[in-house]
């Protein structure tokens, strides 16, 4: 599609952007995989282009509160919760 | 003129803004979760600012019809269309991965905002203004940002509508900045659009370059090429007026330290570290194509320039001082004083209508902001009681009892005991003593103090403040201390 070639830096540098870990070896594996989800996208160019429904337009809600989520309800899918806070680990 | 050879006057500062405030809206920018203070952590969530899968977001009304008012008061551009955008990062406080904002669509464009610092007046040019969510926050647990054991996030703020106010660099030094800054908030709590009270309110990053004074053209405009060629640094964590000037000072002395030792000022985010009244240089992850912004889908694009002319907004505070000086005849101090909130000028308007415009002016700028600031107070918090405050100026307005009874008894009394003023009068018997009463008590004075008679007759200055000073006494201070000097002075003839 383009001449735009995805290399290891690539990978590290976007591993790094989302605080991902990876093993030289992960570099590599992943280095050819995106180079492989990269090349899909050439199948939009095949979809014709569609212009977006012109009326929707300010679509806006007004002011009200609404019930929120019990704070147990919020956190339950969580895999670390403390003092009714989200835990994880440190981020800096 | 080489690097050597600069000389301190001939470095000039440039700094530019990005203020995030905080709109004052009941429920959030994209979910109707409250924006009220909650009681814990992670109690006004729901899926849409939890950033669950599926959940959809839909913009709240009140957000961009307080867009369109800041817009109009800066007096900006409302394009004709306007979207959202994400901004890609990955940190525990956005649970999307990514924080909706507007990116080269902004509601509000090239607006200004006119500032007064020492007598002399500024435009500061607004090159853009946009809405966009809060993220949540974080408590770095055992340790400061690095050492951290692990993380707590809140996501009660999540979502909270915020609007940032992108200034051109037109600041040449800190104390124009705090300058801008108490006019935005005045401006933006005149709108009713934020409240200044509110804890993270206001969020300041600014950006300070130094540049040659060569470089600064008669009229203080520099070339752009000039501005981008200066190595520059953004300093993040500001939250105050008075923080700001002081982060900011501290910056303009390290860089221009810097450049007067020939040494180059590094491109770099720096921290505003409050406590130690320093910058620290702060590592930066991302670059600004790092953020990858893209169109977001799920919020069709608004067309909301025609709100412009059918949401009204009040007088504005500039405007209110200008009208204050020449419908009242007040002078630029006590007409800024008397419009720094919309509701101290909207008491004062009630006052003056009723007694003397001066008379008002020295009851609600000096002693009722005086009383309150002493006790650390604005006038929101004696909100219900501004009618008992006109009936005070009344009693003085008048002649029912004396200025100074009722500022120093009176006022605070009211202030400090939460009394209505007709029963302080009433109980500290401060009601001016009928006519009759301060005439006997002139005569009991003289008689009972022949030799003060005497050292008034000698021509003894003093003595007729004694004689006064016991008139005052004997009417409990009700008496007016000038009627008094003239009733002995009479008596004495
Ligand atoms: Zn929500």
């Amino acid at each position: 599609m383009s001449d735009d070639v995805v290399t290891p830096e690539d990978v590290r540098h976007v591993a790094g952007l989302a605080r991902v870990d990876l093993e030289d070896d992960e570099v590599e594996r992943f280095t050819e995989q995106f180079a492989d989800i990269l090349a899909y996208f050439e199948t939009l160019d095949a979809v014709p282009e569609v212009d977006s429904e012109a009326e929707l337009t300010n679509v806006m809600r007004p002011d009200e509160v609404r019930a929120s989520l019990e704070t147990a309800e919020a956190l339950q899918n969580a895999p670390d919760h403390e003092d009714d806070y989200f835990k994880g680990p440190n981020v800096s | 003129m080489t690097a050597q050879t600069v000389q301190q006057g001939d470095l000039v500062t440039v700094i530019g803004l990005e203020v995030h405030v905080q709109l004052e809206t009941n429920t959030k920018i994209f979910c109707g979760c409250s924006t009220a203070p909650a009681d814990g952590p992670n109690e006004h969530v729901c899926p849409v600012c939890l950033g669950l899968p599926g959940a959809l977001p839909v913009l709240n009304e009140a957000a961009v019809e307080a867009a369109v008012k800041i817009g109009k008061a800066i007096d900006a551009t409302i394009p004709e269309e306007t979207r959202f955008h994400r901004k890609n990062y990955y940190y525990p406080d956005l649970p999307k991965n990514f924080q909706i904002t507007q990116y080269d669509e902004p509601i509000c464009q090239d607006g200004e905002l006119e500032i007064s610092l020492e007598g002399e007046r500024h435009t500061i040019a607004i090159e853009r203004a946009h809405l966009e969510e809060d993220p949540g926050s974080l408590q770095h647990v055992g340790g400061s940002i690095d050492t951290a054991e692990y993380t707590l996030v809140d996501y009660n703020r999540a979502g909270t509508p915020l609007m940032e106010i992108v200034t051109a660099p037109d600041f040449r030094s800190p104390k124009e900045v705090r300058a801008f800054l108490a006019e935005l908030e005045e401006v933006l709590e005149y709108l009713a659009v934020f409240d200044a009270s509110r804890d993270g309110s206001l969020r300041v990053d600014a950006n300070l370059s130094i540049i040659d004074g060569e470089r600064v053209s008669d009229d203080g405009s520099i070339e752009l090429a000039d501005l981008e060629a200066a190595n520059r640094t953004e300093v993040k964590n500001i939250s105050s007026h008075k923080g700001a000037e002081k982060a900011l000072a501290y910056e303009e002395t390290r860089q221009k330290n810097a450049v007067r030792r020939g040494r180059e000022v590094e491109q770099e985010t720096r921290h505003w570290d409050e406590s130690r009244g320093i910058t620290v240089s702060m590592r930066s992850k991302e670059a600004e194509k790092d953020y990858r912004y893209f169109a977001e889908a799920d919020l069709p694009p608004l067309r909301v320039a025609h709100w412009k002319d059918e949401i009204a907004i009040p007088e504005l505070p500039k405007a209110r001082r200008e009208r204050f000086a020449s419908e009242y005849g007040l002078g630029e101090e006590a007409a800024s004083k008397l419009t720094s909130t919309k509701q101290v000028a909207d008491f004062y308007e009630d006052v003056a209508s009723e007694f003397d415009p001066d008379l008002a002016a020295t009851w609600v700028a000096d002693e009722l902001l005086g009383e309150l600031n002493y006790r650390d107070m604005q006038i929101t918090d004696i909100e219900g009681r501004l009618e008992e405050i006109a009936t005070l100026v009344e009693l003085v307005a008048t002649d029912e009892i004396t200025a100074k009874n009722a500022k120093e008894v009176v006022l605070r009394g009211m202030l400090d005991e939460r009394d209505d003023p007709e029963t302080i009068v009433d109980r500290e018997g401060l009601g001016k003593t009928d006519d009759d009463a301060v005439q006997a008590a002139v005569l009991e004075a003289i008689e009972e103090n022949p030799d003060a008679v005497a050292d008034y007759e000698a021509g003894e200055g003093g003595a007729i403040n004694f004689l006064v000073g016991q008139v005052m006494q004997k009417t409990g201070g009700s008496a007016d201390p000038g009627d008094v000097n003239g009733l002995l002075r009479a008596e004495l003839e």
